[in-house]
């Protein structure tokens, strides 16, 4: 959380906050923290862990700044120092590693996997959802707040404390890898061609 | 990629339309660079056209099937208590 421009709230004027400003917000919150933790239980506590911070640390939030961004980043936060070390995903490849192995390659070579928009309405069950939990956690992270939460380049790189080039290539990479991995269950269901 | 049936008269530059394409598929694009990619580069641009019409679907997708995880009422209520005797 940023230090600079500490706000002196009044107890009814954080109440206020904390309803209208940070409680609309609990469904995607949530739906985030499912995503990183794969895992309700664990959902459940690190989404009430973020409020409590969002509450203890409100007067480092300005009024009329973006709510949701602030407390995304919160939670993110609180899930590396707190959830990802034991989270029950297989422990995670070093991520600086998985960054080489991408960047090693052409940034801007289009993978498009013989995928078709046909395939993909066929899709009727958990395949999307487990493609998107099959892959690694940042790149999980990115096409969760850009695809399903509507996030900019900018608001990211704050979420996620990226320059925004990383968030950009992150999510250009993320996109690949689901399409590949919806391509593998395309071939499994028995598309040809997919 | 070459796109060979791209024409002269594109708004979108030959070589561009990949980042152009990203842009759009990231939110990032304003809504004049959208409707002129999507009316006219997608028609002449095979790539762009099918990336395009795949990414979506992939993004219909994920909005059914991934977002729709709401916040369990009792945990909410837990929530606006445990802030109440903080408070
Ligand atoms: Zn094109």
């Amino acid at each position: 959380m940023e230090e600079t421009a500490k706000q002196q709230y009044t107890d009814s004027e954080r109440a206020r906050i904390f309803e209208d400003e940070f409680m609309p917000h609990i469904n995607s919150m949530y739906n985030f923290a499912y995503r990183l933790t794969l895992d309700e239980d664990d959902a459940k506590d690190l989404l009430q862990d973020t409020y409590l911070k969002a509450y203890r640390f409100i007067d480092s939030f300005q009024q009329g700044t973006n709510a949701k961004a602030w407390l995304f980043r919160i939670l993110k936060n609180s899930f590396i120092n707190d959830y990802r070390k034991r989270s029950k995903e297989p422990s995670k490849v070093d991520y600086q590693e998985v960054e080489n192995y991408y960047n090693s390659e052409d940034v801007d070579r289009q993978i498009t996997p013989d995928l078709r928009v046909e395939t993909l309405q066929d899709m009727i069950g958990d395949e999307i959802s487990n493609a998107l939990n099959s892959l690694d956690v940042d790149f999980r992270t990115v096409i969760i707040l850009c695809d399903l939460e509507g996030f900019k380049y900018d608001e990211m790189a704050k979420i996620l404390d990226i320059p925004i080039g990383t968030v950009r290539s992150r999510l250009h990479r993320a996109r690949n890898l689901l399409k590949e991995k919806l391509s593998e269950y395309a071939k499994k269901m028995g598309y040809k061609n997919a | 990629m070459s796109h060979p049936e791209q024409s002269q008269q594109m708004s979108v530059a030959k070589g561009n339309c990949l980042e152009m394409l990203r842009l759009i598929l990231d939110g990032e694009a304003t809504e004049e660079e959208k409707k002129n990619f999507i009316d006219k580069h997608l028609e002449t641009c095979m790539p762009c056209y099918r990336t395009y019409h795949l990414e979506m679907a992939i993004r219909d997708l994920l909005k059914s099937k991934c977002g729709n995880h709401e916040a369990p009422a009792e945990l909410i209520e837990n929530i606006k208590r445990m802030i109440g005797t903080v408070r």
